[in-house]
């Protein structure tokens, strides 16, 4: 979801046409508008008229710039798109470019075209880097799928030649530094060399954009020549390139690349691409290309999607009026997107269209009128039963984050080392603090008494809700239980007191329990205890440690209990009053 | 006045007092001293009881007497313990003379570390009454004369160090020195103060009259402050009197037990979404990526799947397995689309990547777990789940949260159904007669909608997002109809709700807070 900024000027010379002042767009027209590119206007500076906008599709690389937004408005104001002539079947192009044999090891396919008649300006220049940069970014899934370069067409001598050479066999001043220096040492030296470098699985051969002097134009994707791939403001004639690992991808920027230009009045010429071997587009490719195919949609099917009934015209005229190529037969439509998309996947993309097209605001809701029964699970019931009873019983609830430190969950407790120890860890840490899942409840609670010694007491805390316990035997190597803790806290108070608590809780609940002597570090000896119902260990109760409460740097005594909700649900038979 | 209304919301120490001026004659004062004595109480708790009474208009001030009371000041008990200047000037002037030293006034000054101001003070008084002389060259010299001032202040001293005493029971020449020597405006260094002393004499007033012969009539119940339950067993709480309590005070603080409100909340959601037909579904906080994303449709190169936005899980990093047919259904729509009509990604699918624990990056998991486990149809199923994302914490941003999301499942299933239910939400769990459909993305549903409601007090927010499934999620998991899937963003409704302003503070450590904080639902 790329954050764009442009200009409010430039996009309302866009939407009349080049060279041309619109008239001056209100902000509610523009948030309008933006529906139909699902953009949301983050920001406006009505003083440099900046717009800050964020585009949600990140299947449309094609609207992540001015002209693309201002395209798809200016398609549904005049109704359907103007096709683009450099679209057209057969085009003879002036230029070529060669690509040399061993390029589908390292980075195999180009495109490229010409742009003359547009004059660069501050801003233009300025939109076609931040295009340039999202488009590589995002969609080029940080230049590795696809990588753009822009150069001055004046000092390009054609063909040009995609190549592999060694690392050291070619040198050339890059972009951003001030003498030249060797493939190699570009990956070594140069800021974007140690970024984008490791894209590179081949290092003893590196690929390089030539013209017919040999002068080299970029080393594609990492970094542009200074001589011939800086463009500045005021220039007129431009060489675009795209190269990458999937062809559609890289024709695709090619052609919104294209499109961006033209919209700004430049005359695209293409270029043919001659590949050593065949491509799924050919072994000579011109580009830019229209590699669309038709699609053919019942109309049946996107009534029903959208369950209102439309017949051919409507969805021919709403699909028109958002670029698409359409031709309208009996019962269907032969639909095909225009050049600078490629995100048919299904037939309910095409429905989607149609709907954003006519507006969503013409679809009127319907309410789903089918019954059915709602329930809550039968951990939620119970959970939601003892949480009433520890109300009941005077505990206040808390809630707390589940993802938390070893320290907290383990450390403190004392239980380093051991069974009770062990959590759920994550492997790629930001930050210790959000490092590994509580595997029980107690630690939550203290981390509340830690931070409350100046709340007033007695402190009688409770939380129920999910741990994940370590478990090999279980398919996802952890089991998701829903735990209830609870905890006092006050100068006076023992084991009796949370016991209490306990054996009025498990009655309520229908549980027969028994208690069992157990020595567990996070407790004082001989005075812990295992819950046991029907012979199964569901929890511990205790006074908690003085070491523990130290390490927590708690200053009040504190006894608690920790009982799993989850086991408990399941075993042993509810005791009844009822017959 | 209504005189038994007025005896019964009478305190003890007041009956007391009512009491031993309703003994004395008819129209005998009493002043504060006789009152104590008589009815034998502490000055304090006499004063407290007159207070009240005189508010009540019971009793009424007979006389106000003013005695000056002479007391020492702090200087006065230094004077005390040490000397005054005028001792000092005195004592050091009849050295010098006896030892043929010269004294000068800067020599007193110097020597004895005096206050010009004191020393000419001790000096004018000490030369007016003739006992010393000032002769050529500013020099100082006794005449051998005793000073009755020194010899006075000496004896005040001495007497009203011990206690205060009244101004009259002094001499005329002594009281002239007190008052020479008294503390006064602009001059606060001086060794005596004078107080006034107001003694006041209280009669009854005619209601207090009536109170106090209504209250020797009756005699006084014994009061006691709490009914017990040996009053109760032998009935004798009858003969008993029960103080009455000032009800307006605040009461003590105590502890309770209360749900946390933000539990609260959600509490709510849950039980309008139950009310609305939905059956609630559970899920597993760690997840393999297959369930957490693969099942529904986001590629494996998806930006959303990088490492910088999801928690990895270290030990064991891989589930053994992933459940058939779904694994091999799911690999094949991403890669060429099999049979749901789609493209799908046209990328080779990693069975290994599939088998990747996370911790739960989006409640929609629970959602696909519960396609793929034969749903009813028609159903409605949400859940609150609690997910994990990869950002730096900060006001806006948790780590660790619930997402309130679900499905709904049927024939009747379209865009405009969904836009109905959408309806239903905003009407019912934000209170909102205002909504607005805007276009939106989401990798798993298509079409997409964001939906913007107008709620009373935040005005215009969004409150959630939702679509239909793409065919490419439900079909592979063996479901044939169209499915909603919705989710809500109730965190920011939450907020307000309680009232914060820190996202962190929905799961906040501060127990004071938490007590205190009530929801506004």
């Amino acid at each position: 979801m790329p954050t764009i900024t442009i200009f409010q000027d430039d996009l309302e010379s866009l939407l009349t046409g080049h060279h041309k002042v619109g008239p001056g767009i209100t902000m509610a027209q523009l948030e309008e508008w933006l529906m139909l590119v699902k953009g949301e206007l983050k920001g406006h500076n009505s003083e440099t008229g900046e717009l800050r906008i964020e585009l949600q599709d990140s299947n449309r690389p094609d609207l992540w710039c001015c002209e693309g937004i201002a395209r798809q408005i200016r398609i549904k104001q005049q109704g359907r798109l103007k096709p683009y002539p450099f679209f057209a079947k057969n085009q003879k192009s002036p230029h070529h470019l060669i690509v040399k044999p061993g390029m589908e090891q390292v980075r195999p396919y180009v495109a490229a075209c010409t742009a003359k008649g547009y004059r660069v300006t501050e801003k233009g220049l300025a939109q076609l880097i931040q295009t340039q940069e999202k488009m590589a970014d995002i969609f080029g899934r940080k230049r590795k799928t696809v990588s753009i370069g822009i150069y001055q067409l004046r000092s390009i001598t054609f063909p040009v030649t995609y190549e592999l050479v060694k690392p050291d066999e070619v040198r050339f001043t890059p972009l951003g530094m001030e003498a030249a220096m060797t493939l190699s040492e570009m990956l070594m030296v140069h800021p974007k060399g140690l970024e984008y470098g490791p894209i590179l699985a081949v290092k003893h051969l590196l690929p390089i954009l030539r013209d017919a002097k040999g002068q080299p134009l970029s080393f594609p994707p990492i970094i542009n020549s200074r001589e011939i791939g800086e463009v500045r403001v005021g220039d007129e004639e431009l060489f675009v390139e795209v190269t990458g690992t999937d062809l559609p991808m890289v024709v695709l920027s090619l052609n919104i690349f294209a499109v961006n230009l033209a919209d700004r009045g430049a005359t695209i010429e293409p270029v043919e691409i001659q590949y050593p071997t065949s491509t799924m587009l050919g072994k000579r490719v011109t580009t830019p290309q229209d590699f669309g195919k038709l699609k053919t949609i019942r109309i049946k099917a996107i009534e029903r999607a959208l369950g209102q009934e439309l017949g051919e015209t409507v969805v021919k005229q709403a699909l028109e009026a958002y670029g698409y190529d359409v031709s309208a037969e009996k019962g269907s439509v032969k639909a095909k997107l225009p050049p600078y998309r490629h995100d048919l996947m299904h037939t309910m993309d095409v429905v989607e269209d149609v709907a954003v097209s006519r507006g969503y605001a013409e679809f009127t809701p319907v309410m789903p009128a089918q019954f059915t029964v709602g329930s809550l699970s039968e951990i939620e019931q119970v959970s939601d039963r003892s949480r009433e009873l520890m109300v009941g019983l005077g505990f206040q609830e808390i809630i707390s984050n589940i993802l938390g430190s070893p320290d907290h969950y383990s450390r403190f407790m004392r239980l380093d080392g051991t069974e009770w120890g062990r959590t759920v860890d994550v492997d790629n840490i930001m930050s210790l603090s959000f490092s590994c899942l509580r595997q029980w409840m107690l630690p939550s609670l203290l981390r509340i008494e830690a931070a409350s010694s100046r709340a007033f007491y007695p402190h009688r805390l409770f939380e129920a809700g999910d741990v994940a316990i370590p478990d090999r035997t279980h398919e996802l190597g952890s089991r998701t239980e829903t735990v209830l803790g609870a905890l006092i806290a006050h100068a006076t108070t023992h084991f009796s007191e949370i016991h209490s608590c306990l054996d009025v809780l498990l009655y309520y609940l229908g549980k027969e329990y028994s208690l069992e002597p157990i020595q567990h570090p996070s407790f004082l000896e001989g005075r812990a205890g295992r819950i046991v119902v029907s012979g199964k260990p569901l929890g511990v109760i205790g006074e908690v440690h003085p070491e523990v409460l130290e390490r927590w740097q708690i200053a009040m005594p504190v006894v608690a209990f920790d009982v799993n909700l989850s086991q408990l649900a399941m075993v042993g038979e509810s005791v009844s009053s009822l017959p | 006045m209504d005189i038994s209304a007025a005896i019964d919301s009478l305190h003890p120490l007041e009956i007391k007092v009512l009491m031993t001026l309703g003994t004395c004659q008819a129209g005998t004062a009493l002043d504060s001293e006789q009152l104590a004595t008589a009815a034998e109480l502490e000055p304090s708790q006499l004063s407290m009881a007159v207070e009240w009474l005189l508010a009540k208009s019971l009793i009424t001030v007979q006389t106000e007497t003013v005695t000056p009371i002479v007391s020492l000041t702090k200087v006065g008990e230094e004077y005390y313990r040490t000397a005054s200047p005028i001792e000092r000037v005195f004592a050091s002037a009849r050295e010098a003379t006896g030892t043929g030293k010269r004294l000068t006034i800067p020599d007193l000054q110097s020597q004895e570390g005096l206050d010009p101001s004191d020393v000419s003070k001790a000096v004018g008084r000490l030369k007016k009454e003739g006992v010393i002389l000032i002769i050529q060259g500013g020099c100082i010299e006794t005449t051998g004369r005793q000073s009755p001032t020194v010899e006075a202040l000496r004896t005040l001293l001495g007497e009203i160090h011990d206690s205060s005493k009244e101004l009259k029971s002094f001499t005329e020449a002594n009281r002239q020195v007190i008052e020479d020597f008294a503390v006064k405006r602009g001059n606060a260094k001086e060794p005596f103060r004078v107080d006034d002393r107001v003694t006041r004499s209280f009669i009854l007033s005619s209601d207090g009259a009536s109170a106090a012969g209504q209250l020797l009539k009756q005699g006084v119940a014994e009061e006691v402050s709490q009914v017990t339950p040996d009053l109760l067993k032998d009935g004798s709480w009858r003969q008993k009197r029960f103080r009455k309590y000032t009800i307006s005070l605040r009461p003590p603080r105590i502890g309770t037990g209360k749900k946390h409100p933000y539990r609260e909340f959600l509490d709510t959601v849950k039980a309008k979404l139950v009310s609305m037909g939905f059956q609630e579904m559970r899920g597993a906080l760690v997840e393999t990526e297959f369930w957490d994303m693969d099942a529904l449709f986001m590629p494996q190169f998806h930006p959303a799947r990088d490492i910088h936005d999801v928690y990895f899980v270290k030990e064991p990093s891989h589930t053994t397995a992933v459940d058939e047919p779904f694994l091999s259904r799911v690999a094949e729509v991403h890669e060429n689309g099999a049979e749901t009509g789609s493209t799908g990604w046209g990328y080779s699918f990693d069975v290994h990547r599939a088998k990747r624990l996370v911790l739960r990056s989006q409640g929609t998991a629970v959602s696909a777990r519960t396609l793929a486990a034969s749903p009813n149809i028609p159903g409605k199923y949400f859940s609150i789940a609690r997910c994990f994302r990869y950002d730096q914490v900060d006001a806006t941003h948790a780590t660790d949260f619930f997402q309130v999301e679900g499905i709904v499942l049927g024939e009747d299933i379209n865009f405009r159904t969904l836009l109905g239910l959408l309806n239903l939400f905003a009407r019912e769990v934000a209170q909102a007669k205002e909504v607005k459909f805007l276009p939106a993305y989401f990798p798993f549903t298509e079409p997409s909608v964001e939906m913007h409601v107008r709620h009373p007090r935040l005005g215009w927010m969004e409150l959630g997002g939702a679509g239909l499934f793409r065919s490419e999620v439900t079909l592979p998991l063996g479901v044939t109809v169209p499915v909603i899937a919705w989710g809500l963003g109730l965190d920011r409704m939450a907020m307000v709700a309680l009232g914060i302003h820190d996202i962190r503070e929905l799961f906040t450590d501060n127990l004071e807070l938490i007590r205190t904080t009530r929801g506004l639902f």
